[in-house]
């Protein structure tokens, strides 16, 4: 680096500016800093303290109706990690994780696909609309599925009118209606996360390809498919772990019968107030983040070359 | 150079603590230097939704026109176990004065060293409050009454339903909701239907499981949105589990699509205290809120508001509206739920209802 800078100097004008250098940049690094301590601080506040003081809870004593016995236990630990239930509130939460992920990428990737290589004047626009579901409030998003999947919703009243069905059918407080109320409201991320990873597909290639004989099948599967993979895995990725963290859409939609992780917290915290213990299978969820992240990061550089 | 960079970064770093100091990292409660008996403000924490338009409507606008000095601050929960968790939250530091929330949390905060006790004299109108309403070791005393209902669809049910056997009725299989606990209706509904099977809930719940069970697989929500009544009354469901009070005041919203009964088997009390927050910033000006809220004036306002049972004996309610609050003269089959059993259970229960009762 600094030989590439001095090139063409003589060496006592080198010593020289590579001083004055050193000195720029110790100033601007004190100053990049002295910028960096709000944010650091306000991320310190409002999350490192607040983690810390979740992680030092989860090893409180909870009692019943909130009482909170300051000690230092493994109990709130022991409890999730030897109980079966908690095994399948794990275990359910991220087959809902992994079910959302791919049925989002699914349906988001042919969009995705369009709009990285529309060349049309209005992509901007087309672009908007795909995320404008973002603008709406997730909650009511999953109102809107409500009234659709209804007993007495749109799909129902229809499928009834039409004579195909006599009684309605389940589409929602079940884990279906879940499913289709968070592939909708994770579409936008889904959408955006590919087209951001799509940097390596080029049309010329597709091209190449072509001119080379290949089946447009062919060119999808050899070109276009490989070359979308990390995007489809950013996507797949991102959609998987707001899928296990979401707590809105499985409470409303999934009518008490869908019992997840982020539910259980919710329970746990202001149904049962017992804080040390919410705190634990949050730090549980923290933990199970961190290993998954870790392992597809690896994935990915491994795919991605 | 140096000296004026490192004047800078100081500077920098003094301007940025500062700033995140005065934006909020402060806290801590102040002392109400302006509270007394007929001036300064109350911090209330109760109920939202319905439950909070119509108390402020019935309730705290009479009293600002009677207090005018008084400014009352309301922050809604959801629950009473929400309501305790706020105000375990603020033990160290209060920033609440009143609480009016669920006997059986009251009773919790009372244990916790929440509450102050109170007395007739600070709340005079204590006084009209019969005994069995008032708490033995002298904490907030029940401030309104209600009981669990059945609530049906008025078409589907011409006459009301008169047992809560009509739950397990294969006709309306898929067309039930029901509230699991650890909401209170659920909780209820446990207890009704162990005394439906004989059996004391105290000694153990095994019959009513087994019951509920067969409940399950017909109930279409266990968590029903927007909430119990709208469901009956959009006729996602046509019968639930809800409270009378908000049953009779939807019901009337709703032009009688939705009615509420109270079964033959009986049905369990659903009881609000009305409670001084120990150590309340604004102490003085809270028992006087106290006060007007257990006066014969406030309590019949909120009964015809929202058709909660008075808890004092000189609220005097219109015969239209004293037969559509629950009973409190004896007269209706009420199934005693033991507060500090229910401390101790609320969390069992729960379980058992995600393990056993609460079908995919």
């Amino acid at each position: 680096m600094t030989l590439l800078k001095t090139r063409g100097r003589s060496p006592l004008q080198a010593a020289g500016s590579g001083e004055l250098e050193k000195a720029t940049e110790k100033r601007n690094r004190r100053t990049y800093l002295a910028l960096l301590i709000p944010g650091l601080l306000g991320l310190l506040v409002s999350f490192v303290f607040p983690l810390a003081y979740m992680v030092r809870m989860s090893f409180n004593k909870g009692a019943p109706d909130g009482v909170i016995e300051e000690t230092f236990t493994f109990d709130t630990y022991l409890q999730p990690l030897t109980d079966p239930y908690y095994w399948k509130v794990t275990l359910d939460t991220f087959q809902m994780g992994v079910t959302v992920g791919l049925l989002c990428v699914l349906v988001s990737y042919p969009v995705a696909l369009f709009l990285a290589r529309s060349q049309s004047k209005y992509r901007g626009l087309l672009l908007a609309i795909a995320i404008a579901p973002l603008l709406t409030s997730a909650v009511v998003r999953t109102y809107g599925w409500m009234v659709i999947l209804g007993t007495n919703g749109l799909i129902n009243s229809s499928l009834t009118g039409m004579g195909l069905i006599d009684t309605p059918l389940k589409l929602t407080n079940n884990i279906t209606g879940v499913t289709i109320g968070l592939v909708e409201i994770f579409m936008p991320y889904a959408i955006l996360a590919m087209i951001s990873g799509f940097g390596r597909l080029s049309p010329q290639l597709e091209e190449a390809a072509g001119s080379l004989g290949a089946s447009k099948a062919k060119i999808f599967a050899r070109v276009t498919l490989p070359l979308s993979l990390p995007g489809i895995l950013t996507a797949f990725l991102l959609v998987f772990v707001l899928s296990i963290s979401t707590f809105i859409t499985p409470r409303l939609l999934g009518g008490g019968s869908v019992q997840v992780l982020a539910t259980e917290i919710y329970d746990q915290t202001t149904g049962l107030l017992n804080w040390p213990f919410a705190a634990a299978l949050s730090v549980i969820l923290l933990v199970l983040f961190g290993l998954i992240i870790a392992v597809y990061q690896r994935l990915t550089r491994k795919i991605g070359g | 150079m140096k000296v004026t960079n490192k004047g800078k970064f100081a500077a920098l770093a003094a301007i940025s603590v500062s700033a995140l100091v005065l934006t909020g990292c402060g806290g801590g409660s102040t002392p109400a230097a302006n509270d007394s008996p007929d001036s300064g403000e109350v911090n209330l924490i109760a109920y939202s939704g319905v439950w909070q338009d119509q108390y402020t409507a019935a309730v705290i606008e009479p009293f600002k026109a009677k207090y005018p000095n008084i400014k009352i601050n309301f922050s809604s929960k959801r629950s009473s176990a929400e309501m305790l968790s706020a105000l375990q939250g603020q033990k160290n530091s209060p920033a609440t004065d009143v609480a009016i929330m669920d006997n059986s949390v009251s009773t919790t905060g009372n244990k916790q060293g929440l509450f102050e006790k109170v007395d007739a004299a600070g709340v005079p109108n204590l006084a009209n409050v019969p005994d069995d309403f008032k708490n033995k070791d002298g904490f907030g005393p029940v401030v309104m009454l209600d009981a669990v209902g059945l609530l049906y669809d008025t078409a589907a049910f011409p006459k009301a339903p008169d047992s809560w056997d009509v739950l397990w009725d294969p006709a309306y299989a898929g067309k039930i909701n029901v509230n699991a606990p650890p909401s209170l209706l659920g909780l209820s509904l446990t207890a009704i239907t162990s005394k439906m099977e004989g059996e004391d809930y105290t000694q153990g719940i095994d019959k009513a499981v087994a019951r509920l069970k067969e409940l399950a697989p017909a109930v279409q929500t266990f968590a029903p949105n927007p909430d119990e009544y709208q469901n009956v009354i959009t006729g996602q469901t046509v019968l639930g589990l809800g409270q009378n009070a908000r049953g009779q005041f939807y019901s009337d919203q709703s032009n009688k699509k939705m009615g509420v009964t109270f079964p033959k088997e009986g049905t369990v009390y659903q009881i609000n205290t009305v409670n001084l927050v120990k150590d309340a910033p604004h102490a003085a000006a809270a028992k006087t809120f106290i006060d007007y809220s257990l006066s014969a004036e406030a309590q019949t306002a909120f009964a015809k508001a929202l058709f909660y049972a008075p808890s004092v004996n000189n609220a005097d309610l219109p015969a239209d509206v004293k037969d559509r609050v629950v009973p409190t003269d004896g007269s209706l089959n009420i199934i005693p739920l033991d507060v500090d059993f229910l401390s101790s259970a609320r969390d069992k229960w729960t379980d058992t209802w995600k393990r056993e009762i609460i079908t995919k």
